[in-house]
């Protein structure tokens, strides 16, 4: 989970995957995806047990909003395996 | 603390070491080692390497050194360092997790302008990106792009710069 200066880096990268493709997101979405309302709770006394256990629902429901609900993001099997 | 008797900690006492941890590298740039958080939490050294432990049970994507008790990574934060360095108020001490996690550090630093500055892995060339209270102050280069090399699901048990 990387930050490069470009796509065009990132694909020049010696570890990077042609599946990955798909890996992209712009950085305004990035902010998003982990300023979601859970992330900014993190300074509460409570996170632990009340804010971070919400974060994976959160997550999945951001993903699909900004349509990257796909089984790479979300964490989920392939289809095919 | 748990009960007298008990094993397994209540939601309090994880919590309050969840933040002990958090504000300890907050304030430090450091993660604490448990036996530092032995007497703030009112708990035994012992009691304290399990209740970390039993954090980093709730909260995955933390972990510890391999055969230690030492905390690596415990996220937006890293322990170790990676090339995510942060900067608040001009001090650099602080590394994230990964380039994604870095964008969440701006939560941990309210009102403060969190510069995230990283070397590009493919060039080494500075990236930086400001952030205030969630926003995006400033990108350079502007084109600076988030990359998941492996999917999340398959990224599990892969290295974090991965």
């Amino acid at each position: 989970m990387n930050l490069f200066r470009s796509e065009e880096h990132a694909r020049r990268w010696e570890l990077f995957r042609p599946e990955s493709e798909e890996g992209f997101i712009a950085l305004p979405e990035l902010t998003g995806f982990f300023g979601t309302e859970t992330r900014q709770h993190m300074l509460d006394p409570d996170y632990l047990s009340r804010w971070y256990p919400r974060r994976a629902a959160e997550r999945r429901e951001y993903l699909t909003r900004i349509g990257k609900a796909s089984p790479f993001w979300l964490g989920t099997p392939a289809p095919s395996a | 603390m748990s009960a007298p008797g008990a094993s397994t900690p209540t939601p309090e006492v994880l919590d309050r070491m969840w933040s002990r941890i958090m504000r300890t590298l907050i304030d430090t740039g450091r993660p604490p080692h448990h036996a530092e958080l032995a007497h703030p939490l009112g708990v035994s050294v012992a009691e304290s390497r399990a209740l970390l432990r039993a954090v980093l049970q709730a909260y995955p994507i933390g972990w510890l050194h391999p055969e230690t008790d030492y905390i690596a990574s415990f996220p937006p934060l890293n322990g170790l360092p990676t090339q995510y360095r942060i900067a608040v108020r001009g001090e650099e001490k602080w590394f994230a997790q990964c380039g994604f996690e870095a964008t969440s550090a701006t939560w941990l630093f309210p009102g403060e302008t969190v510069r995230i500055n990283a070397a590009c892995l493919d060039c080494g060339d500075p990236t930086t990106v400001e952030m205030r209270d969630g926003r995006l102050m400033r990108v350079d280069p502007p084109t600076v792009v988030g990359h998941l090399n492996y999917g999340f699901g398959p990224s599990r048990g892969q290295p974090a710069h991965l």
